[in-house]
């Protein structure tokens, strides 16, 4: 057991007791005679350190005696609280024993987990990827270490992307220097203040250069974490990542929640295979009508959102719909960053994991798990509330309970299942979600 | 919005402007009295509800800080609908965004409009003024210009971390907010009285005009 540090006693001798400093302390000095409380001081010879902290005092020699009763009283208050101390030291003690074993099994599961994903898995990438033990392995999360790994194989190569050899896996992707060197040529010629005014149609091109849009984001991506501020280590590596990736799709350019996504697989993966990876996930059908602001593909996402929405959960569907409450609000959010602004970081990675396995889908399913785990508070809410509960999710996220809401989406429905309705939807453009409408 | 019998109003308002000139930071600073140099960049929308004591009744303005880069503006410019007013955003540290208002300005009154067919009311921001002055605003007849010329009912120069302005913004576009809803409901059915605000609050408000550097030409 330890004595806790920093209490009152924390600068005395804790060998000695409470009485010896107090005798010190008093008017006589060490000579005085013994002072009657010489009973309480054996029994308390024998309490533990920490209650050391604990400590009855004289009072101060300006003031009169106290009256023998109520010193005896309070010599009685002392020790209750004395034992009450040690009562509650054993419960901690036995509480922190309890977390340790839990940690220590954690750690356990997670141990044999990469042990699993390393040596049986990893390696028999293409075989195993589908079979229901990977993929019920890979529900319950992918071990950090091997996440990277995990996500790059699941992601894929479609692109080409050229690649890092297995023996020089340091090596950097070339493509990703020729992009990065034109993206640092192109920031040298930047004047600072650009005042380029003229881009007459709306929506096709910026403003201000993607290049400029980055770094003004670049700062205001995680920056709770401190990492990828202004001087922090991973300033430069977002930068780059990004710059290099608007010359590489200059179609597509620099688009606002592109610097979470960058951001999160810079976390997870060299600089090179983040840039892969995240080059190959907005190539993707859903990432890229997002992206690049297909406004009438996105719609239809939405609208197939709101076919399971309804189904799933038909009382809120119908709430949400009374207070106007589109899916844009809150999907645009979650679908640009992929959930990684507005869910702990953790567990936005552990969507991401089920993401990688399951496509675009899961960012749907996940949306309905969020509403169907906070149904019951947005049911009794207006839409202000609704539109700031969904807009800012409260900063603790339990995300085992998560998961077991969105496992209990159902994405089959009677108009079949994601990519069916999708494509329905698709088909039939005039049919169309309340958006389009308004 | 409609029930003007009974003393509180709801007031949708947009906060628009370029990415990054400091939108989100405006709205934590009159909701929550804070600054924080680390705010994440908004995408899509965010929101926030100020409630305000006006003349013993109840403002609730219900805040839509929407996402500054142009490129969402196809899914942006429907969160519009219904707003009762509007403030327009630069960074007096980047002309850039200051060269983007009349856009701003020109797409919102493109895609919005009051009952009666008139603009809502709008109030110009100048943000982050605690960072150097800038030769833009340092010119109040320019500005008061800038501001006629484009259907602006007052500019401030503000400061989300010094708290400057944000307040005397906010309440110079409730009143302009208010006096144009009361003008709404005068004009509308004449057969119905309007039981509301009988203070002093309409048409133009010239002190508005006046922020803190009043130089009539």
């Amino acid at each position: 057991m330890l004595p806790p540090r920093g209490g009152a006693a924390s600068t005395r001798d804790p060998r000695r007791t409470p009485q010896e400093y107090e005798t010190e302390s008093s008017r006589g000095g060490p000579g005085s005679p013994p002072s009657p409380r010489q009973n309480v001081r054996k029994n308390l010879a024998f309490e533990p350190l920490s209650t050391t902290a604990l400590i009855l005092e004289d009072r101060p020699a300006n003031l009169p005696a106290k009256p023998a009763e109520e010193a005896q009283k309070h010599r009685q208050q002392y020790e209750e609280m004395v034992a009450q101390a040690k009562k509650k030291e054993l419960k901690e003690a036995q509480k922190r024993r309890k977390q340790q074993e839990q940690r220590c099994k954690l750690e356990e599961s997670i141990g044999t987990a990469v042990q699993i994903w390393n040596q049986d898995i990893l390696p028999n990438w293409t075989t195993l990827c589908t079979s229901r033990r990977v993929r019920d392995l890979w529900w319950q999360g992918v071990p950090p270490s091997v996440r990277g790994k995990v996500w790059s194989l699941a992601v894929g190569n479609e692109l080409n992307i050229t690649h890092g050899t297995v023996e020089n896996p340091s090596l950097w992707s070339e493509l990703y220097n020729i992009c990065l060197a034109r993206a640092k040529e192109k920031w040298k010629s930047l004047p600072t203040p650009t005042s380029n005014t003229e881009p007459e149609d709306v929506g096709s091109s910026d403003r201000e250069s993607s290049l400029e849009l980055i770094k003004l984001d670049i700062s205001r991506t995680f920056p709770h974490l401190c990492i990828f501020q202004q001087g922090g280590p991973y300033h430069d590596v977002l930068h780059s990542v990004l710059g290099a990736y608007t010359c590489y799709r200059p179609d597509v350019g620099y688009v606002q929640g592109m610097s979470f996504i960058a951001a999160v697989l810079i976390l997870n993966l060299e600089t090179a295979d983040a840039f892969i990876a995240f080059s190959n996930l907005l190539n993707k059908p859903c990432q890229m009508a997002f992206f690049r602001v297909d406004h009438s593909l996105m719609l239809t996402y939405f609208a197939a959102f709101e076919v399971f929405f309804e189904e799933n959960l038909p009382k809120l569907f119908a709430h949400f719909k009374k207070n106007n409450l589109t899916p844009d609000i809150y999907l645009i959010d979650w679908i640009f960053t992929l959930y990684s602004k507005s869910l702990p970081l953790d567990l936005a990675c552990r969507v991401w994991d089920v993401f990688c396995r399951d496509g675009e889908e899961f960012l749907f399913r996940t949306a309905l798990g969020l509403l169907h785990l906070y149904r019951e508070a947005l049911q009794c809410m207006d839409f202000i509330q609704m539109a700031q509960l969904l807009t800012r999710l409260p900063d603790l996220v339990p995300g085992d309970r998560l998961f077991q809401h969105i496992a209990a989406v159902h994405m089959t429905g009677r108009a079949g299942k994601w990519p069916q309705v999708l494509q329905t939807l698709q088909r039939d453009q005039e049919r169309s979600s309340p958006v389009l409408k308004r | 919005m409609q029930n003007s019998h009974r003393k509180e109003h709801l007031y949708k308002i947009l906060v628009i402007g370029d990415l990054g000139v400091g939108k989100t930071s405006i709205i934590k600073r009159y909701v929550h009295h804070n600054f924080s140099p680390n705010y994440r960049a908004t995408i899509g929308v965010d929101f926030a509800l100020k409630v305000l004591n006006w003349d013993q009744e109840t403002v609730r303005l219900q805040l839509w800080d929407i996402a500054g880069q142009e490129r969402f503006g196809n899914m942006t410019r429907v969160y519009y609908r219904e707003a009762m007013g509007a403030f327009i955003v630069f960074d007096v540290t980047r002309p850039a965004s200051f060269e983007a208002i009349t856009k701003w300005k020109e797409d919102l009154d493109a895609k919005l409009t009051l009952a009666n067919g008139k603009n809502v009311a709008t109030v110009l921001l100048a943000n982050k003024c605690d960072q150097g002055r800038d030769v833009l605003t340092n010119n109040g007849i320019k500005m008061e210009q800038f501001c006629q010329e484009n259907g602006f009912v007052g500019w401030f120069e503000t400061s989300a971390k010094e708290n400057i302005n944000i307040d005397e913004a906010a309440n110079c576009l409730v009143k302009h907010i208010i006096a144009s809803e009361k003008d709404m409901l005068q004009s509308e059915v004449s057969d119905t009285i309007s039981p509301q605000l009988e203070k002093n609050g309409g048409g133009t408000c010239s002190s508005c005009f006046r922020s803190h550097h009043v130089l009539h030409p």
